[in-house]
């Protein structure tokens, strides 16, 4: 083979390594341009999630159940009104006496939760000399700081934010669901209207312009409080709550470290 | 001095890999957004996104601003520390244009929600028997004022 040969191959590796670079460079700017005209943001200025770690803190004592809070959800975050769509909902626990005699310190324990407590509950059915004790827990997305939800998604459509919210972004979730299998506290549910999965936000919408979450601004007792632990003094509100109350996260065993602290919470809760 | 030439079948081989890459690379470049791995393995607009939505409850803040003369009004009394959004309901339209008066849900239901007895509801919360406390047919606004709780006939 000829020098002559040689060199023509050589210019044509040039060259087309030249134009590999322009065109990725050129490509590069395309996308830019394309995803600018595409994605407006109304979002609020001025909020870095890395400067915020929110955190919800009920109090089991202070929960009236009158499902102020899953209408307040509903209607802020436009949940499907179904009876399995909840972002945030109800429980009523009912522990019956132990069988007189049984030497069981309690007996039978039911839940309910018609409607997610949404129009308030309706009267027990369990007989009131047969009760030992009752109480309301109210429930949201556990805001894990491992979250199995998060591990469970294939395609990177749900994720820890910086700021301690575990969010689905709805452009890349292509609802397959197993998100929803892998949440222990039943948090997700598959959104019939745009087939996404859809979980508590902690009205993300609200908290980053400095307003409190519906269910927060709506619950007539303060049994939720929610905070900043970033950006909080020692009266704040959620640092009074973890100081004065006994506080404890759902299913700890588990490890995936909630960051939604109960208060005066029951060994039948879970 | 003979010319060391790679063989026509690995310089095919070569091509073929490098065409590969780059088109994985030119792919990745195109698909893959902007903003993917600005906090971790997911995109960073979404968060923007997500928080672009517009609030529909208004906030107890919002309230304030006009209403001072009630809530001083309210905070001698027990309902002081509910929100005038928890019985008014969704106020933000009339936080923006005060002409505007969204329906105010106030109505007996709303009352009983909380103060029927339940065996779960703390007793901190005062609480009746519809059937024992009140047996005629007026609305509960007849006798008590939601403001003014304490001023029990």
């Amino acid at each position: 083979m000829s020098k002559d040969t040689s060199r023509r191959h050589a210019l044509r590796v040039f060259g087309g390594t030249v134009a590999g670079i322009l065109s990725f460079a050129a490509a590069k700017t395309a996308k830019a341009v394309v995803q600018k005209g595409l994605v407006s943001t109304g979002a609020p200025k001025g909020y870095d999630p890395t400067k915020h770690k929110w955190l919800m803190a009920l109090d089991i004592d202070r929960c009236i159940g009158c499902g102020f809070c899953v209408e307040a959800c509903k209607e802020e975050n436009n949940v499907p009104q179904g009876a399995s769509y909840f972002r945030t909902w109800i429980e009523r626990y009912v522990i019956k006496k132990a069988a007189p005699g049984s030497g069981n310190m309690r007996g039978e324990c039911i839940v309910d939760s018609p409607n997610g407590g949404r129009n308030g509950f309706p009267p027990s059915l369990v007989p009131r000399e047969d009760i030992l004790k009752a109480f309301f827990v109210p429930k949201l997305c556990n805001l894990c700081e491992h979250s199995p939800c998060v591990q469970a998604c294939p395609v990177g459509a749900t994720f820890d934010a910086p700021d301690g919210v575990v969010l689905v972004d709805p452009n890349y979730c292509v609802g397959c669901g197993f998100c929803i299998q892998a949440c222990p506290y039943g948090c997700r549910f598959m959104n019939p209207e745009t087939r996404t999965a859809e979980k508590c936000s902690l009205c993300y919408h609200r908290i980053t312009r400095d307003l409190k979450p519906a269910c927060v601004e709506v619950c007539p007792t303060q049994a939720r409080v929610f905070g900043d632990l970033k950006n909080c003094t020692p009266d704040d509100p959620i640092m009074q709550f973890i100081t004065k109350n006994k506080v404890q996260t759902l299913k700890p065993h588990l490890g995936t470290e909630p960051r939604v602290a109960y208060a005066g919470m029951d060994k039948e809760v879970r | 001095m003979q010319r060391f030439k790679l063989p026509p079948q690995v310089v095919r081989l070569v091509i073929l890999t490098v065409a590969i890459v780059a088109s994985y690379a030119v792919a990745r470049q195109i698909f893959v957004p902007k903003s993917f791995g600005q906090y971790g393995h997911y995109r960073g607009d979404a968060l923007k996104e997500i928080a672009s939505r517009e609030p529909r409850y208004a906030g107890q803040k919002s309230c304030n601003e006009c209403h001072s003369e009630v809530l001083v009004k309210v905070a001698k009394y027990e309902h002081k520390n509910i929100q005038c959004e928890s019985c008014h309901g969704i106020s933000k339209a009339h936080g923006n244009d005060p002409d505007h008066h969204d329906p105010i849900k106030l109505n007996d239901s709303l009352c009983l929600r909380c103060h029927t007895r339940d065996v779960a509801r703390p007793l901190f919360l005062k609480q009746i028997e519809l059937s024992k406390h009140y047996s005629g047919k007026g609305k509960c606004v007849e006798c008590h004022i939601p403001h003014q709780p304490n001023e029990v006939p």
